[in-house]
């Protein structure tokens, strides 16, 4: 076995690694700390404290308390909202992504690159921008102030982002593989299907955390196109913490924002080890 | 007197119910339904715009409220989509100059004969009326009324300051200030770092200067007022005020310093009525700390206006006409705003609302007085920091200056007041 060494470099290094740790995770710990003090207790000290008791009702309350206008559901229904937004625009656009990402990196045609610029022209589209042109397509298709349209315009967004992910992933795929399938007499998606897809999970979970970690948290869109009780999670997020005549609700909103981030959390915890392999994978030929 | 008031009253009456014959056939055939979009979703904004709510249903109505959550931006661009998707809300949340700038977007409905049937022009602020009829016409109707300038002392500050008289003018409130350094309170003023509470402090010494000059300068934006020597006047005040602030409180709310501000280590802040409401919630009493109007030299007191405020748009639908109707009628009822202002905080807009009897604070009684007293000697004048004396962009460019100076100290007084005569001439 090799000799630990403990090279004062080293001790420096894991130094300043361990400072930088703090720094990066100092405000979730005032979250996760505030999300267990009440509302008077952070009022009447500071905002940055240990809970002098541990007031789990933040959570109750924000789950299934709080309320929004009318309302008094806490989270809860809005969690649901941008879970039947996030995960059909998730597969779509991934989906969708990997096609067209297979078409333009493995089937030379012309203007194919042409296409791949235009598409993902999209990713340096601000969003303000695109919010009128959506605004009309909407009302032309009556989906204003549907689930199905924020679905359809997070699918169609997202397609930039997974196109160059998986345009760029297949595009060290060998061609001599896809020729062999074509003389075997494959179309274009039966080689899809039978070839690409089985060599696309790294890529998939890429495309699959993004997107998720984007549509669930994105808010312009949820806020403009939907009304009332089919608002996305982040807009209930908003709410809890907009109002001019109260004192902010730290404690319940830090609940709320601890509960609004665990779907991400947990689809990073679960596809986080190909996340960087991924998004490397094509990068260097 | 009372004769010709009844006449005029009798004849704005008959005005309207010519004038409105569909309104008045819809009402009684069909159930009036409004459909509304807010900022007000949680809070005390929420609970006093759900019991408005309740109020029409309770008169019949159909109450469809949908919350914009955030900020003014984000209902702005939800607005403009109802607007092009060519479904606008019956009414929705707007104030300031903005009323007129949106009401060139859509059609907006005329409520001329409803607001002269219940006899309101004469109980709201002129400068308040102007912003709610561009063109002349009723087209939106305020609904609460909250001062920017209102003045908030800590009682332990003053207490080490061994001082017990409220600041009338800038003057004595320097005095006080320095009374209040000397006597061992860390930071005479406290306050927040967001980009309304810095302009705050520039309107209210403005303001607190010569209302004449706030009025030429900030809202109507006279050049020559623009280089008048209270501009300079109020940017020295500001920089007192600035040196006076705890320089580390970044762009955080007011509310993180409250308690500060209780214990005695802050003594003074500038800030809107709301501030009352945020103390009570937060679990401080009305004996810690004292209200007043906001420094003024001529000692009368200044009213800096923020409104929140409807405007009706347009619609075909027999039953949003008559729920229009019904809103702008509840909107206007006296009993209404006092049931809204008593959960929120702030005051009614009609100046003739009795704010002696129970559930109003001393707070709100002595904002009323001030406001009256403020149109009698017309120094009630529109807020700048919170989009009531210009639009969103003039806005941003002005506070730009503001913000700026408050932050840099090594920007002049002087140099300040060019730049913000520029940053006028650069956005008109």
């Amino acid at each position: 076995m090799r000799e630990r060494t403990f090279a004062p470099s080293r001790i420096l290094i894991y130094l300043i690694v361990s400072l930088i740790a703090v720094a990066w995770l100092a405000p979730l710990a005032v979250v996760v700390l505030n999300s267990l003090r009440t509302n008077e207790e952070i009022a009447q000290g500071s905002m940055i404290g240990w809970p002098q008791h541990l007031a789990w009702s933040n959570y109750a309350t924000a789950w299934s308390g709080f309320c929004v206008a009318e309302t008094c559901a806490g989270i809860r229904p809005y969690m649901l909202n941008s879970a039947l937004i996030t995960i059909p625009a998730t597969i779509l656009s991934t989906l969708l992504g990997a096609v067209a990402g297979y078409a333009v990196s493995l089937w030379r045609f012309r203007g194919d690159n042409w296409i791949y610029g235009i598409v993902t022209l999209g990713i340096f589209l601000p969003q303000q921008m695109r919010l009128l042109p959506w605004t009309i397509v909407l009302r032309d298709t009556g989906l204003m102030n549907t689930l199905t349209g924020l679905v359809v315009i997070h699918t169609i967004q997202g397609l930039s982002f997974t196109t160059l992910f998986c345009r760029n992933y297949y595009v060290a795929i060998p061609h001599e593989l896809i020729r062999a399938a074509r003389i075997d007499g494959a179309g274009f998606f039966r080689i899809f299907w039978r070839i690409i897809l089985p060599l696309s999970p790294p890529i998939l979970v890429v495309t699959v955390i993004w997107q998720f970690t984007h549509i669930w948290n994105e808010f312009l869109y949820g806020v403009t196109f939907t009304t009332g009780q089919q608002q996305p999670v982040t807009a209930a997020l908003i709410a809890l913490s907009a109002a001019v005549a109260d004192i902010p609700q730290h404690g319940v909103q830090s609940a709320a924002v601890i509960i609004a981030a665990l779907p991400t959390l947990l689809i990073y915890l679960l596809g986080g080890r190909y996340f960087v392999r991924g998004l490397t994978a094509g990068a260097v030929k | 007197m009372p004769i010709t008031t009844t006449r005029r009253r009798l004849l704005a009456g008959s005005a309207a119910a010519l004038a409105l014959p569909a309104f008045a056939r819809a009402q009684s055939a069909v159930k009036p339904r409004l459909t509304a979009i807010s900022q007000w979703s949680a809070g005390s904004d929420g609970a006093a715009i759900t019991a408005l709510g309740k109020k029409f249903e309770e008169k019949g109505g159909t109450w469809q409220h949908s919350p914009v959550p955030g900020f003014t931006t984000e209902m702005m661009n939800k607005l403009r989509a109802q607007i092009i998707a060519g479904d606008p809300p019956a009414c929705s949340q707007l104030k300031g100059p903005e009323i007129a700038a949106w009401s060139k977007i859509a059609p907006t409905l005329d409520l001329d004969a409803v607001v002269a049937a219940a006899g309101y022009e004469k109980v709201v602020a002129p400068d308040l009326a102007k912003l709610h009829k561009p063109g002349g016409k009723w087209i939106a109707l305020p609904l609460q009324i909250y001062s920017t300038n209102m003045l908030f002392l800590s009682k332990r500050a003053m207490d080490k300051a061994k001082a017990d008289k409220i600041p009338v003018t800038w003057a004595e409130f320097n005095d006080l200030a320095d009374k209040m350094k000397s006597g061992g309170v860390a930071f005479p003023v406290a306050n927040g770092g967001t980009r309304p509470d810095d302009g705050q402090k520039f309107e209210a010494a403005l303001a607190g200067i010569s209302p004449a000059v706030y009025r030429a300068a900030i809202m109507n934006l006279d050049e020559k007022a623009l280089k008048a020597p209270e501009i300079k006047a109020a940017f020295v005040q500001v920089r007192k005020i600035a040196d006076w602030m705890d320089p580390n409180v970044g762009a955080q709310h007011f509310s993180t310093n409250l308690k500060r501000f209780v214990d005695g280590d802050m003594g003074m802040m500038i800030m809107g009525g709301w501030a009352q409401g945020v103390l009570r919630n937060a679990g401080f009493k009305f004996d810690d700390f004292m209200i007043a109007p906001g420094p003024s030299d001529n000692s009368k007191p200044v009213f800096l206006l923020n409104a929140d405020a409807f405007i009706f748009w347009q619609r075909k639908e027999p039953d949003l006409q008559a729920g229009q109707t019904l809103m702008a009628q509840l909107v206007m009822d006296p009993a209404i705003q006092t049931m809204y202002s008593q959960i929120t905080g702030s005051i009614p807009v009609r100046t003739d609302v009795d704010l002696s009897g129970e559930g109003w604070s001393d707070g709100q009684r002595r904002t009323a007085a001030a406001l009256k007293e403020a149109i009698a000697s017309n120094q009630a004048v529109l807020s700048l920091a919170h989009n009531m004396a210009q639009e969103n962009g003039m806005t941003a460019a002005m506070i730009d200056v503001i913000t700026e100076y408050v932050k840099n100290k090594t920007i002049k007084p002087e140099q300040a007041a060019t730049r913000l005569a520029e940053a006028v001439e650069s956005s008109r």
